[in-house]
């Protein structure tokens, strides 16, 4: 492995105070992203390989659910790694315990959602925390237990959550972390209007009446959203790239200067797509996964990543399919009739150049600055991400030619 | 000199194939040590293109840097940050100038050149607002080629990883970087 190249790159290397200063002043975020994102580059001081032993692992997940729950004669058995995802290390238990209001014992399966040393994508567990609680019951979620927002006792920040049944991948689905993922066409008939519907559900909750402290509110009749979110993006590139790309630049200023302003902030659950949802024996959709990218701006970005070609694929006549479920057209179409909420041609296309500048970002930035660090728990997968992140940047260079 | 690096790769890829992954049950494993093995089947297929890759970029940077800096140089451009990026550029030109014998030195010089050029590259594109819209237009047309030959090269590159729906379309590596066996450098007035 190489040293710094240029004294950028040494920069982003060993970070000074000084240059994390400037980072901050550059890049407006919300200011719980900006705190995840300058304790990832005061971590980068410490170059800490990330170690995949969890051993001892149950014994302090013991402590802490005990610590939470009051009940020191809980038990934990059968702690083990999830496969599958690109972000945080997940882990399955069985929780022996007796829940609120629960007259005996029961033994429940929980999962345990960890943040790795350094991850593909740098969020804030609580911000995850209180969206769940805040769109459980109305939206198909987990249910989230205890969170330990800083990481005090199980040693990196992490959430628990009650563990649900179902299939993310469909039979021969064998890409990584959703992307091109193929249903075949009696499930695309099963799961394409509820994939729809919770969609629209997610974008018309009320927000303001959920307790979403660690999100910060743009002002509407804005461009206050995209400046936040356009500020996390282009942080997390000049913070994490091994690499200067020129239509990265070109892209950045692009969309820089034609920022739409945002005249009604919604929730958006910026990770929406396939390999995000998990199904139910009766084809039900039972759970919408990572909503660690959650935050509240226009619902034209959920729209443009989840029809976005790169996470679909075309039907057996060669369609395209928004998620690999439906048609793109009738996807916006069936979305505008079921959410109320019309579809802005020329907004969706700049949603798609930041989805594309955000798919390059996660892929050739972050994913390769973690596997370079030695700092995740899948770092030859984070090498492997590059084939896609330069898909995006190709396809981002494409569209801007098009406009 | 032996065995070559391709028979090493070959060599590791079977083992994985048809010995490590039938016998995983853990899925977590199984899915890790599938990539792995996609991985030595793309080193197998890039490791000896590296440098002439890399040989080419140094080349073509050089090249549209030269460009840039004769269409930049001009009295309507005064923005003092494009004025010490132009001189950033010339220096970074003087030092290694077009023609020169990068070819010779490790692989890692030759990627700290690279790295260098594309930052002020980027330096540039970021500053176009400060140019007058005339000049900002002909930057625009001069980068234009450049942007789409860079993407077209990255995503053959990338193509043996498999994630490319439109793989069948794009050229292989090999085919961007070389005629009869040959690294072709546009411009350096060779057939």
């Amino acid at each position: 492995m190489t040293g710094p190249r240029t004294p950028t790159e040494g920069l982003r290397h060993r970070p000074t105070e000084a240059w994390i200063a400037a980072q901050r002043a550059r890049f407006p975020v919300e200011p719980t992203i900006d705190e995840v994102f300058t304790h990832k580059l005061r971590k980068r001081m410490a170059a800490v390989e990330h170690s995949l032993d969890f051993s001892g692992l149950d014994a302090r997940l013991q402590e802490f659910l005990a610590a939470q729950t009051g009940q020191s004669d809980l038990r934990i058995e059968a702690l083990e790694r999830l496969s599958g995802g690109a972000s945080k290390e997940q882990f399955s238990f069985w929780l022996h315990w007796r829940p609120e209001g629960a007259e005996r014992p029961v033994r429940q399966r929980m999962m345990l959602r960890m943040d790795p040393t350094e991850a593909i994508v740098e969020t804030h567990r609580r911000r995850e925390w209180e969206v769940l609680g805040a769109v459980h019951g109305q939206v198909p979620v987990p249910e989230v237990q205890w969170l330990d927002p800083e990481g005090r006792a199980l040693g990196r920040p992490a959430l628990i959550a009650g563990f649900l049944e179902g299939t993310v991948r469909p039979p021969g689905a064998d890409r990584m972390s959703g992307v091109g993922m193929y249903f075949a066409p009696e499930l695309r008939a099963a799961l394409k209007d509820e994939f729809v519907a919770i969609l629209a559900r997610i974008h018309n909750l009320d927000w303001r009446r959920c307790t979403l402290p660690s999100f910060a509110e743009p002002e509407p009749g804005t461009t206050q959203a995209v400046d936040w979110t356009l500020g996390l993006w282009e942080r997390a590139w000049h913070e994490d790239t091994l690499d200067a790309h020129p239509i990265m630049e070109r892209a950045a200023l692009w969309l820089h200067e034609h920022r739409p302003v945002v005249a009604r902030p919604v929730l958006v659950h910026g990770d929406y797509r396939s390999g995000n949802f998990m199904y139910d024996d009766r084809l039900r959709i039972n759970a919408i996964f990572d909503w660690e990218l959650a935050y509240l701006g226009d619902y034209h970005d959920d729209l443009a990543w989840a029809s976005l070609p790169l996470f679909g694929c075309a039907d057996e006549q060669g369609t395209p399919l928004a998620s690999g479920l439906l048609p793109v057209e009738e996807f916006l179409q069936q979305y505008e009739r079921v959410s109320g909420n019309p579809v802005d041609r020329e907004r969706l296309r700049y949603y798609q150049v930041l989805s594309y500048y955000k798919i390059s970002v996660i892929a050739v930035a972050t994913s390769l600055r973690i596997a370079h660090g030695r700092r995740t728990h899948l770092d030859a997968m984070m090498n492997f991400a590059a084939g896609l992140g330069y898909i995006g940047i190709s396809e981002l260079n494409r569209l801007l030619d098009r406009i | 000199m032996g065995p070559e690096i391709s028979q090493f790769l070959a060599g590791m890829r079977k083992t994985m194939e048809q010995v490590v992954l039938p016998n995983l049950s853990d899925r977590f494993a199984q899915e890790q040590a599938g990539i792995v093995t996609a991985t030595l089947a793309f080193l197998e297929q890039v490791h000896d293109k590296v440098f002439h890759y890399e040989l080419l970029e140094h080349h073509l940077y050089q090249r549209l840097l030269g460009q840039t800096l004769d269409l930049l140089s001009v009295p309507e451009v005064t923005d003092p940050e494009i004025v010490e990026t132009l001189a950033a550029i010339q220096r970074q030109l003087t030092e290694d100038p077009p023609g020169g014998d990068i070819h010779l030195y490790r692989y890692d010089r030759l990627r700290a050149g690279n790295e260098s050029m594309k930052e002020l590259l980027c330096a540039l594109i970021r500053l176009q607002p400060a140019l007058p819209d005339a000049v900002r237009t002909a930057l625009g047309d001069l980068l234009q080629p450049f942007f789409r030959d860079l993407e077209r090269r990255e995503r053959s590159w990338v193509k043996p990883l498999g994630f490319d729906a439109q793989a069948d379309q794009l050229p292989d590596i090999a085919e961007l970087l070389y005629c009869n066996d040959r690294l072709q450098l546009p411009g350096d007035g060779r057939p």
